[in-house]
């Protein structure tokens, strides 16, 4: 097929990205942030005077809770952080609770599932149309026999709780968000966006190594 | 509804199905559990039922309203007030806050229990952990409209007001941004604020947290609504820093700070435009409300209502938008189909009527888009801001003269049945008529075709109320001096509609009335002109003689097919009535020679010999006393015999008629006239018309 564009060989590509100068402490930055707002390490260096300690703390506390499918008690301590968090935000709410069926379903409490799913799932579907879609997905794991071979059982895989762990996570961030450069606002996530966007900018001009696998960060050659 | 859907997705496992009455009942059981360990003296227990029950209602809508009709609130206030303990303190304050948050009931509930001023008493605790939850819920009572007045003009209470606004902890500050975010409501108040120094302190919370930003932006609006002395004070402020800083938070991440920053810029710019004179910030806070209006949370809701007042009023601010297809977008949304909240749909509205005021090319946009049955149905909604909202977008979108616009008024079918409809109260049908009296010749064709439209299948009592709306403004005057063969043939087809009762054969009572008010609006019609194509109307004369006239005339097939339908409507009212017509169809004496009937029966247009059928079945009805005189002509001029040969018409519509009037037939040929031959046809065509 015939372009237009221009062509930019590996080669080429890997020598502009070498060129490419990074400060240390940028790099250091980014990965602080990393590790820091996703609760790996308590005690920043560096910039930051203003996190407080026990937030943090807290915070994690949540985040380990819902990981470890103890969501009852992610809740509470949700609450006890900020109890407007999940009054006003009813989406996290309703992930949150569509978690603790999901774990009453894994532990085979079929009977206090059926029990949760009409008390406190149902009327969340009444409360809010939009939440029925994914309510009924969750409920057909009550219908099958065997629930980890079902159409439905990624719910029930435990990335499912990593995301839900992450949406808390994020929910409580944005409560305790401070200035708009605050180092506790993720900026992984935002560094990585502006590279697929860049990407398909660049798309429309040339063809060059991609990164298709943002897991691996590895090039692509283009004919690939 | 939904616990049904559960009950068919139950595993056999489990007992029966009540074992999901059970459930409800056990949960029951518990709330009434806990609520009565609320009132335990050991303060062990109580905490933990506070505990438990604020767990159990934060984000629990359905919970909130079961644990308040428990009387749950009394309970909690009785628990706060009683004691000093903090942990206490801090779980039953953060439980009233939930009752009080976004739910109406529960916070009138909390102010009725009469523990406002216990809850303000814990803003000077020690513990920080108490004033963050006695901040926190006096921030969700006065987020409602039930909120206590607030005094801004007591000096007690501005002492108090900056206090909280001075205090580093930022639930505390923010509940005083929020207290006259929506207490303070008359420009004497805004005055006051501004002297005392508010816009300065509330300037800080800009570069604060995320809620004391909004808290702030929230207030801001407030103070600066309509008062163009605060506006100037708050731009005044370093040098518009702070117009800038808010100007910035347009393109926040949080979608909340955006429309609060918009919403506060709309008021700026309503109040002082001169501070907007750049078009690039105007162009920018369009395209970010526009934006927010796809939030499906309460920010939309609000986008919605801030773009109605932002453009309200404004052509160049309007054409922003309509470039930035707003219509498209706002169209969009309504046509999703989901349940949009009240104040959303009135926004919505609201926004599109200021779209539509002045700018033609928006309207017939919008008009375009196939908007009226929403738009109708929205003038049923059962808020009556949506429904005023609505009108006022018709009435705008209505203001068009466009003829491809009233070629879309024309197909709205409107039910109203219920002669009060919104609709007529703001004189749809006479906004029509008066469009049906234009000088432009297109507009008066399209508005005909609007009206007859709304006349078709239209009962009784819509026919009378346009009756009465046309004789107010004079029935002659609706037909001007230069006819176009359109509005002729729209005016027939109202005529048409006028004065059919239904579609079916109805030989039963007809509606003299509607009927003859029908045929005297034909007598009223003025003269216009002759061509090959039109109809005359004689201002003196019946018009069938003139319809008559016309079908002798071997008109064109549409012409033809209106003129016998004409025909078929007169000929299914009384005795003379049927008479007139058969003299419009055999007139004595007879010029020509020439029976169009025979010719239309032939027609290739189906129509046209449905139409003719009709005629013919309404002519014979075997109810009426000269049906068998009538039947004998029709048999002496060919047309029965005709119809025979037509048996197997290849139109089924026209096929179905012609069985009707030959099974008529049957009942007309004389007992005593038994010819064999006359035998022979009737048993073949009962054999025909019952057995195949």
């Amino acid at each position: 097929m015939a372009t237009s564009k221009k062509v930019i060989t590996r080669d080429e590509w890997e020598k502009k990205l070498n060129a490419v100068k990074l400060r240390k402490e940028d790099m250091n930055t980014l990965v602080m942030n990393f590790l820091v707002t996703e609760g790996f390490f308590l005690f920043p260096y560096g910039e930051t005077a203003e996190i407080d300690l026990a937030t943090i703390t807290d915070r994690m506390a949540v985040k380990k809770a819902v990981q470890n499918g103890n969501v009852e008690d992610a809740i509470e301590k949700v609450n006890d952080l900020n109890p407007e968090i999940l009054d006003t935000n009813p989406e996290l709410f309703f992930h949150l609770q569509q978690q603790r069926l999901i774990e009453l379903i894994r532990q085979g409490k079929t009977e206090e599932a059926l029990e949760f799913a009409q008390e406190e799932l149902a009327p969340r579907g009444e409360e809010n149309q939009a939440f029925l879609q994914e309510l009924e997905k969750t409920v057909a794991l009550l219908v099958f026999e065997d629930a980890s071979n079902c159409p439905v059982k990624d719910l029930l895989d435990i990335s499912h709780r990593l995301k839900t762990a992450s949406e808390v996570n994020a929910a409580i961030l944005t409560s305790q968000s401070h200035e708009k450069d605050s180092s506790l606002n993720p900026k992984l996530p935002s560094l990585l966006k502006m590279l697929i966007w860049a990407q398909n900018q660049l798309d429309e001009k040339a063809v060059y190594p991609h990164i298709n696998d943002l897991s691996t960060g590895q090039l692509q050659n283009p004919s690939e | 509804m939904y616990s049904e859907q559960l009950n068919l997705a139950m595993p056999t496992t489990t007992t029966s199905s009540s074992s999901f009455s059970s459930a409800a009942s056990s949960s029951g059981n518990r709330q009434a559990d806990v609520f009565s360990r609320l009132a335990s003296p050991d303060p062990e227990v109580k905490l933990k039922a506070l505990r438990e029950v604020k767990n159990q209602i934060i984000g629990n809508r359905t919970k909130k309203l079961s644990f308040l009709k428990l009387g749950a609130v009394p309970a909690i206030a009785s628990a706060l007030s009683d004691s000093e303990c903090n942990s206490i303190l801090v779980q039953s304050a953060a439980a009233l806050g939930s009752f009080a948050c976004g739910f109406e009931a529960g916070v009138q509930a909390v102010l009725d229990a009469g523990v406002f001023p216990r809850l303000l008493r814990l803003l000077t605790s020690s513990d920080e952990k108490v004033v963050d939850a006695g901040a926190r819920s006096l921030r969700m009572i006065f987020q409602s409209n039930q909120a206590p007045k607030y005094d801004f003009l007591q000096e007690k209470n501005m002492e108090f007001l900056f206090s909280l606004l001075n205090s580093e902890n930022e639930n505390v500050s923010g509940l005083g941004a929020s207290i006259i975010a929506h207490a303070c409501g008359t420009t004497v108040e805004q005055q006051v604020l501004c002297e005392a120094g508010v816009l300065e302190k509330l300037v800080i919370l800009l570069d604060g947290s995320l809620s004391q930003r909004e808290a702030c932006l929230e207030s801001l609006a407030t103070v600066l609504k309509n008062n163009p002395e605060a506006v100037s004070r708050f731009v005044g402020l370093e040098a518009g820093r702070y117009l800038s800083s808010v100007t910035e938070l347009t393109k926040d991440r949080y979608p909340r700070t955006r429309l609060l920053s918009c919403l506060c810029l709309v008021v700026i710019y309503n109040t002082s435009p001169s501070y907007f004179l750049n078009m690039g910030t105007k162009s920018s806070l369009v395209t970010t409300l526009l934006e927010l209006l796809n939030d499906p949370g309460q920010s939309g809701d609000e986008a919605a209502l801030g773009l109605s007042s932002l453009i309200a009023e404004k052509e160049d601010l309007q054409k922003l938008a309509y470039e930035a297809n707003a219509i498209k977008n706002i169209v969009d949304i309504l046509k999703t189909g989901s349940e949009l909240h009240p104040k959303r749909l009135q926004g919505l509205f609201l926004s599109l009527a200021e779209l539509c005021s002045k700018l033609e090319d928006c309207r017939c946009s919008f008009l375009s888009l196939e908007m009226l049955d929403l738009l109708v149905n929205a003038l049923r909604h059962n808020n009556a801001d949506v429904r005023t909202a609505a009108c006022i977008c018709f009435r705008n979108a209505a203001r068009s003269v466009k003829v491809a616009v009233l070629g879309a008024l024309s197909n709205i079918v409107l039910d109203f049945s219920s002669p009060k409809s919104t609709f007529i109260e703001y004189g749809g049908i006479k906004q029509l008529i008066e469009l049906s009296k234009s000088m432009d010749p297109n507009t008066r064709c399209s508005a005909l075709r609007a009206l007859r439209n709304l006349m078709f299948l239209a009962d009784k009592k819509r026919k009378e109320l346009f009756y009465s709306e046309v004789k107010a403004q004079g029935f002659v005057s609706l037909i001007s001096g230069k006819q176009s063969p359109l509005n002729h043939n729209h005016m027939i087809h109202l005529i048409l509609q006028l004065t059919t009762k239904t579609k079916t054969y109805s030989s039963s009572d007809p509606e003299p009335t509607v009927q003859e008010q029908g045929l005297a609006l034909l007598r009223n019609l003025v003269d216009g002109c002759i061509n090959s194509i039109e109809f005359v109307f004689d201002e003196e004369g019946l018009i069938l003689d003139t319809v008559g006239r016309q079908l002798r005339k071997s008109p064109q097939a549409q012409m033809a097919i209106q003129g016998m339908y004409v025909l078929t409507n007169v000929a299914s009212g009384t005795e003379l009535h049927k008479e007139a017509v058969m003299q419009q169809l055999f007139p004595q004496p007879q010029a020509e020679s020439n029976n169009f009937m025979l010719k239309f029966l032939q027609s290739h247009e189906s129509q046209l010999r449905s139409a003719t059928v009709w005629t013919i079945i309404n002519l014979i009805s075997p109810s009426s006393p000269g049906a068998l005189d009538r039947h004998v002509k029709l048999r002496e001029e060919g047309i029965i015999p005709q119809l025979k040969n037509m048996v197997n018409d290849a139109c089924l519509d026209v096929k179905i008629r012609i069985r009707t009037v030959l099974s008529q037939s049957m009942s007309f040929v004389p007992d005593t006239l038994i010819i064999p031959q006359v035998k022979a046809v009737r048993k073949s065509l009962y054999h025909y018309l019952y057995h195949s």
